[in-house]
């Protein structure tokens, strides 16, 4: 697995976009120019990856969507990339009825069933355009890749394999083999895309366990089916840059509720938090909110502006992880940087209004003229790079905006003690009673976290008195309900251990520094992170070293490459893992996988891949919560 | 069905080819209309449908494209000619002469001028050429491949003829500087390769002449005695390196001067570009303020109108007032 997994499904997107053969490297090759239609579904896996640029670099020339009307052009091969849903199927015989396009190539994001097949075939056959289908595909590829190693399963309908769906009360059997179904369909999706066949091990008891066996028994049986399977022994051996098979680890969120309602401190959590923020793409309101309007003046027409934070942003590969007030510094340096290029070529300008008339000047001349060349060849360089911190400094302000009026830093670091089980200097009541710390969300997730992380449930009295205090702050209760409920199922004897982890607050003389920065983060503590590793961490920690622990003791162990299923839980393997997979049935968050970056960076040699079946942030696991907690 | 494995730098190829199970299925549908009795005819219709010619635009689009490609090709083959760095001394015979070298200049020029002709003139036939807006949008996406790939063989050549001048220029240098040093004022200064007559040489020669000249007038003096004396041998020294000095001097100067027009032609055409660029957008805003100054004019004609007619409103209020208080006075003069 020396490629990552955005670089595994990169290079078998552009594969299909080029007829499926494999593209050549030469530059200045013929062009060769193609349609491009997709569904929802392909649009979410193709959005993050390629660019509307790339796409027209490798010759499409149009990229339409699949049920939107479309005109014939009648001489231009068409790449079909879908979902094998009915309606899309019904689609396809109906563009082959209409002849739109010269040549056909179907690509199925993943298997397609025979009966499907047939349609087409027959629709096919009734316009007499057999010849023009040239080639069908599956391709495998039904996950979206949004980092180079986290991958969510879907975007589009994602209700349906939502916590909700999978934890409701009303849950029926058929519901519940359907959502799995679908899980597990994704999940082998990316295992042939990543060409490896994992040990797969999981908690006992709960949905993880049956997406588990699943999995198990598709995989075996593709591996049994020597005819067609994927996963052939000669590519492995050959191809395969690690001699070990990964570890696959499921998690399901029952396990830990209390990370999706935190409050985060690194800059992407931040704005999956703060702001709207889906498939790496950032949309915002343009123009300050602050000021109030002139009286009688109208209003300032505020526009959406919609940024993409991709793989070629290197800004953002560096910073995403960090801590908020190291992301203010650093768009200050490079602001700083940046000027200080402008000002060279500038400089330019002046030097060569100067030197006119002389004639001594050859020298000066030659240096000149390669100077000239190299600033007029850095400028798009230059360009590119203004419009990044243009880009970060009002992304960075936006989410400034929010801290403050929401005074988050105290809510993360008063979370923090209560995960890491240190002592409290604030009451939880006065901060719910805070009139302007923070929207009744905010106080409702402070109180959930404290109620999950609490080793007793507080007395009935606190309890009215916290109720009383958070109804009167306007929060929504029936989130409550739920965790109570979820806590009785769970019954753990130790409830999540956080770790340790400390948060310290970075003092005067850092303030000090930082009001020189153009974001006066007045009043907003620098805190400092520690290392500390949440719970999902640990787990994969232990699995992966293979340490004993009474969490991950009874983990079940599935090894699809085995002749029997063994029903056991004792591994056969006794080497620790190199290479691992974390996934979360039920939804994850940027702070599990920012946490699973910073294990990986501390455990050299290692990778960690995280999947979860939906991304959410803490305002959509509340919406999630309570109308678990109405029912 | 395969599972082919592609280099070592890239994934195995995971995709599942189903064309043939696609072909199996439109059989079985085949038969299975067969036995329930639709028929279809589907070889003649078949037949019918190939003989569909393409459009006009796609033909003409692809045989701009194989006319570069024939380019590109042209170009590829003769480059290891083209770029040698034929010496002096070798009579290899694959060695492009210098006028082969301009021939093929001028020829790559003008089949890339006629080339970007037809890419415009197609563009302009999309304009005018009343289609829904995909295929437009379509076609001019296809014209602007057409043109990075005629840029990328542009490319490719104006690589090639920047080489070419260098290593002219760094020939030039190299013979130039050894024959200076171990020539005698007879012996006439070996003459490079000479594609284009420099200035060098003709001040060279100039020079020549006039060190003939003066080592035949000294001669012609010294012919009496039999052999030349120290002093003249001295001062043909010294005449030798001043005529050194002259040269190199004037040599690095030319030859740096080439340089720099190289670079400044290459800079040339990135300004050009950009202020192309910026043709359009001050287009726009030319119309722009045409417009804005026609509004403004209109709008001071209307408000002359405006106070014309505001004007002669109030004359006529004041007249019908006036009026009115006389027809009071009258009325009121009658009844008494």
């Amino acid at each position: 697995m020396a490629a990552s997994v955005r670089e595994k499904q990169t290079v078998a997107l552009r594969r299909m976009l080029n007829f499926n053969t494999p593209p050549l490297k030469n530059n200045a090759a013929e062009p060769v120019w193609k349609v491009l239609i997709y569904d929802r579904f392909g649009q979410d896996i193709i959005s993050p990856l390629l660019s509307v640029k790339e796409l027209r670099d490798m010759g499409i020339t149009l990229h339409l969507l699949l049920h939107s009307d479309r005109d014939p052009i009648p001489d231009v091969p068409a790449i079909y990339f879908l979902m094998p849903t009915e309606e899309n199927i019904d689609r396809i015989c109906q563009d082959l009825r209409n002849q739109l396009y010269e040549s056909y190539y179907l690509n199925f994001i993943s298997a397609i069933s025979r009966s499907k097949l047939e349609d087409i075939a027959s629709a096919a056959l009734a316009a007499n355009v057999v010849s023009q289908v040239t080639k069908v595909f599956d391709q495998y590829l039904n996950f979206i890749t949004l980092e180079d190693e986290m991958f969510i399963l879907c975007h589009q309908n994602k209700e349906l394999i939502s916590y909700h769906a999978i934890n409701r009360a009303d849950i029926q059997d058929t519901d519940m083999e359907a959502i799995m179904d679908s899980i597990v369909d994704s999940l082998f999706c990316f295992f042939v895309t990543l060409g490896a066949v994992p040990i797969i091990r999981c908690p006992r008891g709960n949905a993880a366990e049956m997406v588990a066996v699943k999995l198990d028994k598709k995989l075996r049986e593709n591996l049994r089916d020597a005819r067609n399977s994927l996963f052939t022994g000669d590519s492995m051996s050959a191809g395969q840059f690690s001699f070990q098979r990964p570890l696959f680890v499921l998690a399901d969120r029952n396990m830990d509720m209390a990370t999706p309602l935190h409050h985060s401190w690194t800059y992407q959590a931040l704005i999956h938090d703060v702001l709207d923020f889906h498939l790496n793409r950032v949309v915002m309101e343009e123009g300050s909110s602050m000021e109030p309007s002139p009286g009688g003046a109208r209003p300032k027409k505020k526009s959406k502006k919609s940024y993409d934070l991709t793989a070629a942003d290197k800004f953002w590969q560096k910073h995403k992880g960090s801590p908020f007030p190291e992301v203010a510094e650093s768009v200050q340096e490079e602001l700083d940087s940046y000027r200080a290029q402008e000002d060279e070529v500038k400089h330019l300008k002046s030097i060569m209004g100067l030197e006119g008339e002389d004639e001594g000047a050859i020298s000066m001349l030659s240096d000149n003229t390669a100077k000239l060349t190299s600033a007029v060849s850095s400028l798009p360089e230059l360009l590119e790079k203004k419009r990044l911190i243009d880009l970060h400094t009002n992304v960075a302000t936006a989410v400034l905006d929010h801290i403050k009026s929401r005074k988050l830093d105290v809510y993360f670091e008063y979370e923090e003690k209560l995960l890491s089980k240190s002592n409290l200097d604030k009451s939880l009541l006065d901060i719910i009673t805070d009139p302007d710390a923070g929207t009744p969300e905010d106080k409702m997730r402070l109180f959930l976290i404290y109620y999950i992380t609490a080793q007793q449930a507080p007395s009935e009295l606190d309890l009215e008195q916290y109720r009383k205090a958070l109804l009167d702050a306007g929060c929504d209760l029936s989130p409550l309900n739920y965790i109570k409920q979820w806590k009785a199922f769970t019954k753990m004897a130790n409830p999540a251990n956080y770790g340790n982890s400390g948060v310290k607050p970075m003092g005067l003389f850092s303030r000090v520094m930082n009001t020189g920065s153009q974001f006066v983060m007045e009043g907003v503590k620098n805190l400092v992170l520690k290392q500390h590793n949440l719970p999902v961490t640990r787990i994969l920690d232990n699995l992966m070293e293979m340490k004993s622990h009474p969490e991950t003791d009874d983990y079940r162990y599935f090894d699809p490459k085995m002749l029997r299923g063994s029903e056991s839980s004792v591994p056969r393997n006794k080497n620790p893992f190199q290479e691992a997979i974390v996934f979360v049935v039920g939804g994850g968050n940027y702070i599990e996988y920012q946490n699973l970056v910073d294990y990986t960076k501390s455990k050299p040699g290692r990778k960690v891949v995280y999947g979860c079946s939906e991304l959410f942030n803490a305002a959509q696991f509340m919406k999630q919560l309570s109308q678990l907690g109405q029912k | 069905m395969t599972c082919r494995l592609v280099d070592s730098g890239a994934c195995t190829e995971m995709a599942v080819d189903i064309t043939l199970l696609f072909k199996a299925s439109v059989k079985t549908v085949k038969t299975r209309n067969k036995a329930i009795g639709i028929g279809f005819d589907s070889t003649k219709d078949e037949i019918f449908k190939r003989s569909r010619t393409k459009s006009g635009f796609t033909q003409r689009a692809k045989e701009v494209i194989t006319n570069i490609t024939k380019l590109k090709d042209f170009l590829l083959q003769h480059r290891k000619d083209y770029i040698s760095a034929g010496s002096l001394i070798s009579s290899d015979l694959t060695r492009m002469t210098d006028g082969e070298r301009d021939q093929i200049d001028q020829d790559a020029q003008i089949f890339m001028r006629t080339c970007s002709e037809a890419i415009k003139q197609l563009r302009g036939e999309v304009e005018k050429q009343a289609a829904p807006a995909q295929i437009k949008e379509h076609r001019g996406s296809v014209l602007d491949l057409v043109e990075t790939y005629l840029k990328g063989v542009c490319k490719v050549y104006s690589e090639q003829r920047a080489i070419r001048v260098k290593r002219m220029v760094d020939k030039k240098r190299l013979s130039r500087l050894t024959p200076e040093r171990s020539s005698r004022p007879e012996k006439t200064l070996e003459v490079a390769p000479t594609e284009e007559k420099t200035i060098i040489e003709e001040s060279s020669e100039k020079s020549i002449s006039e060190v003939q000249g003066s080592a035949v007038s000294l001669w012609e003096e010294g012919r009496v005695e039999d052999e030349l004396s120290p002093e003249e041998i001295q001062m043909f020294e010294q005449e030798n390196q001043r005529l050194v000095s002259e040269m190199s001097s004037l040599v690095d100067e030319v030859r740096q001067i080439e340089g720099k027009v190289v670079e400044i032609s290459r800079l040339q055409e990135i300004f050009a570009e950009k202020v192309l660029q910026q043709e359009s957008e001050i287009d726009n805003i030319h119309q722009l303020v045409v417009g804005a100054t026609e509004n403004v004019k209109e709008g001071n004609e209307d408000i002359r109108e405006a106070i014309k007619n505001n004007a002669g409103f109030r004359v006529w209020i004041l007249f019908f007032l006036v009026m009115c208080s006389f027809s009071l006075l009258f009325l009121d003069w009658y009844d008494s």
